[in-house]
């Protein structure tokens, strides 16, 4: 996570000085950040897979909630949250709502839960695995004509 | 409540031959039948017209007044002011969550109150805790068929899974805890295998090829979508074995959800839960007309429902799902033509 943000600050100043030397005629070329390597991009992916693995077992968990219910009951593979139609106008909340808020509605409503800190890890790791299952999906902010099925699984949990 | 096992057949042959009779007559004023039906008809195999009712996937969970508890009562008190009354009820399945005798005890005290008699079969969260020996002790074998007005009824087990967990050393809770999961990414396809089969062949031997033939199972006869087991292993070898029968109805539990699929001589019905309802899989419905509305999550009797068939003498009729919500096409709400 920290050598991610590290690499995007360091991708922007590089930029930034590119742009500045060119207008000043640029006598040595600027070095923008070099291109991840396969390592990097392995442990960045690593990380972003440990997010989604605690995604799915916080959807699959009663400890969201207070009946026993977990998302998956009714979301099995994360089915029917349409994450790529967010944001978007919510009857329940009548107003335009970011996915969370709606992951915050169904962890109060259905589960009978307490809302988490919308910045809070557990709302990240859940985000993750939803949008996860819905890899290649185009973006529909706003749609609310369709309920969606996720990727199409085979066997396993639905990522590596 | 009336045991149909134990019932004696004749009495229903008795029924039935008076409903023959009454057909040729019918047939005799110019109702127009093929042959084939006229024999039937003097083989004494039409049915008396009837209903019978269906609940299923109740959910119950070890926790004291929980919702789908009220549900599940709200549902047999529906099914106890039907009108007509249904002559009895099928149970599909999933009573319990996690499997536990106590959900169970509360399932069976809840179904207690209905004024007709009652029979169930297992459904995957009822059986993976202790193998079904809390289920087997409440409600007999899951294995059964008897005969009504003119009608075999067939119950069958239709969760049985491989052994996944003595390889990984899984503790019973560990087990149930897989198989809660409808995604389960360990526990293998269903079916009723091989002893069942066999005990299929034999229940339907004797029987006339025109005998109507109706069959439960808690997973649906045909490849739907195995990924979520809305499927049954061995669902050709049951076709097959039941491919004789000129008409074969088969209704479901598990999908919790309105589906209906026509495989030769057998239509195949899915039914609503009492507990929550799972949205459409990924693939193509054979009938895309016949399926429910999206559910609004902020209302919790949404998406559920009970059902009731009415049976006519031609072994024809409706499946008519009872809902709670405006949850069903125009079309539907007509009720399914089975
Ligand atoms: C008792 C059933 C139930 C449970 C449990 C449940 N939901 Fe839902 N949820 C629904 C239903 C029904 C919908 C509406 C689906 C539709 O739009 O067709 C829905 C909608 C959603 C949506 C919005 C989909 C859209 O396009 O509007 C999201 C996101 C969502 N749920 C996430 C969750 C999460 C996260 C959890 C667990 C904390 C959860 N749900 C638990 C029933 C449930
Ligand atoms: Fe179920
Ligand atoms: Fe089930």
């Amino acid at each position: 996570m920290k050598s991610n943000t590290k690499g995007r600050l360091f991708a922007f100043t590089g930029t930034t000085v590119a742009i500045v030397s060119f207008a000043f005629l640029a006598i040595e070329p600027a070095q923008a950040r070099k291109p991840f390597t396969q390592d990097e991009l392995a442990a960045q992916y690593k990380d972003l897979m440990a997010t989604v693995k605690e995604g799915d077992d916080l959807w699959h968990s009663a400890k969201l909630g207070k009946n026993g219910l977990a998302c998956a009951n009714c979301h099995p593979d994360a089915a029917a949250s349409n994450p790529h139609t967010f944001p978007k106008w919510q009857a329940n909340l009548g107003q335009v709502i970011p996915l969370r808020d709606m992951i915050n509605w169904c962890i109060q409503v259905p589960l009978e839960g307490q809302a988490l800190d919308a910045n809070s890890k557990e709302m990240k790791a859940l985000e993750a695995y939803a949008f996860y299952m819905h890899r290649g999906f185009k973006l529909k902010p706003g749609e609310n004509t369709k309920q969606h099925p996720p990727v199409e699984v085979r066997s396993g949990a639905g990522y590596p | 409540m009336t045991d149909f096992s134990k019932m004696n057949r004749r009495e229903f042959l008795g029924i039935t031959g008076k409903a023959g009779l009454a057909t040729l007559v019918a047939s005799a004023a110019g109702v127009s039948f093929g042959m084939v039906q006229v024999a039937e008809a003097a083989g004494n195999s039409r049915l008396t017209p009837f209903r019978f009712a269906i609940l299923t996937d109740a959910h119950l969970y070890d926790i004291p007044d929980h919702k789908f508890d009220g549900i599940l009562k709200k549902a047999v008190d529906d099914v106890n002011n039907m009108n007509p009354l249904p002559d009895f009820v099928v149970y599909l399945g999933d009573i319990g969550q996690s499997g536990k005798r106590t959900e169970l005890e509360k399932g069976k005290r809840i179904l207690s109150k209905l004024k007709v008699p009652l029979k169930v079969i297992p459904g995957e969260h009822d059986w993976y805790l202790d193998m079904g020996q809390a289920w087997r002790d409440l409600f007999g074998g899951p294995t059964w068929s008897f005969d009504h007005k003119g009608v075999h009824f067939i119950g069958m087990n239709s969760i049985l899974v491989r052994d996944f967990w003595t390889m990984k050393g899984l503790t019973p809770d560990e087990r149930m805890g897989f198989m809660e999961e409808l995604e389960c990414h360990h526990c293998g396809l269903w079916g009723v295998r091989e002893e069942q089969l066999e005990w299929l062949k034999k229940d339907v031997k004797k029987l006339k090829p025109d005998t109507p033939v109706v069959v439960f199972t808690h997973s649906p006869l045909w490849d739907y979508y195995p990924r979520w087991n809305f499927q049954t292993e061995d669902a050709p070898q049951i076709r097959e074995i039941l491919s004789g029968f000129e008409r074969v109805m088969a209704f479901h539990g598990h999908v919790h959800q309105v589906v209906y699929n026509r495989i030769g001589n057998l239509s195949s019905v899915g039914t609503l839960s009492t507990s929550w309802p799972w949205p459409y899989p990924g693939v193509e419905l054979p009938f895309p007309d016949i399926k429910m509305n999206r559910v609004d999550p902020g209302d919790i009797l949404d998406g559920l429902g009970t059902q009731y068939i009415d049976l006519e003498k031609e072994f024809a009729g409706a499946l008519h799902y009872d809902t709670w919500a405006d949850l069903l096409p125009e079309g539907v709400k007509k009720g399914v033509k089975l």
